[in-house]
């Protein structure tokens, strides 16, 4: 082994290490940066009766009504999660959901379950669900099925 | 001293050349490029992954061997001994 190979294989790691750590500071700022994620209604979306899925990719959202009790459920942890209950003239009221035990449950007293009690009710929604470099956010409508 | 000049300017540019690479390979095809490479295919891998987990790492160790071939022809072109 002469001594410029001898050199090269000495430089190589430190090179490496070096990489490693500007991929990875790479990365990292990319990750915070934020992007707006759509989440798509998966089915029918009836909350009162624990049928509203919203998703996308894998990242999935469970949202339903337990005795007066608006409950988000996902498949990542989050940072915030808020819901907005929209009247039919497009006026929206906000409701900034508290996380229960672990980040993948956040909930809030709501009059969804007095709006949307009766068979065959719906009412508009949208849900804010924010995590590290992302914001997910979606549009649906609860309708009681029975 | 003039010959010392034109070895280390010489010497200087492969050490540029090996650098560049080391950029382009890493952090250009493993980083930057790395969606744009993903829509070719090599082996059942996407490109852009597999540069980031192993095509740097063979790029890298081909440069050491390019780099000592180039300095030992170096050496002999301007007499430096080892």
């Amino acid at each position: 082994m002469n001594r410029h190979l001898k050199v090269a294989f000495m430089v190589a790691p430190i090179l490496l290490v070096l990489g490693w750590g500007g991929a990875d500071f790479y990365e990292e700022s990319k990750a915070n940066e934020t992007r707006f994620i759509q989440l798509e209604q998966e089915g029918q979306c009836d909350i009162i009766n624990k049928n509203c899925v919203l998703k996308s990719g894998e990242f999935k959202v469970n949202v339903f009504d337990k005795d007066g009790v608006t409950v988000v459920n996902s498949t990542f942890p989050l940072d915030t999660a808020t819901l907005f209950l929209v009247d039919e003239n497009d006026k929206m009221t906000t409701y900034q959901l508290g996380m229960q035990l672990t980040p993948y449950y956040w909930s809030r007293e709501t009059p969804l379950r007095q709006l949307v009690s009766n068979k065959g009710e719906g009412h508009k929604l949208r849900l804010l669900a924010q995590i590290k470099g992302g914001q997910y956010i979606s549009e649906f409508y609860t309708q009681t099925a029975k | 001293m003039e010959n010392k000049e034109t070895y280390w300017s010489e010497n200087l540019r492969i050490i540029f050349i090996c650098l560049a690479i080391w950029f382009v390979v890493s952090f250009g095809f493993g980083l930057l490029l790395v969606e744009p490479l993903n829509a070719i295919r090599l082996g059942g891998y996407k490109l852009g992954f597999w540069f980031a987990q192993q095509g740097s790492i063979y790029a890298f160790l081909a440069l050491v061997f390019w780099y000592s071939a180039k300095m030992n022809t170096l050496d002999k072109k301007y007499d430096v001994g080892s």
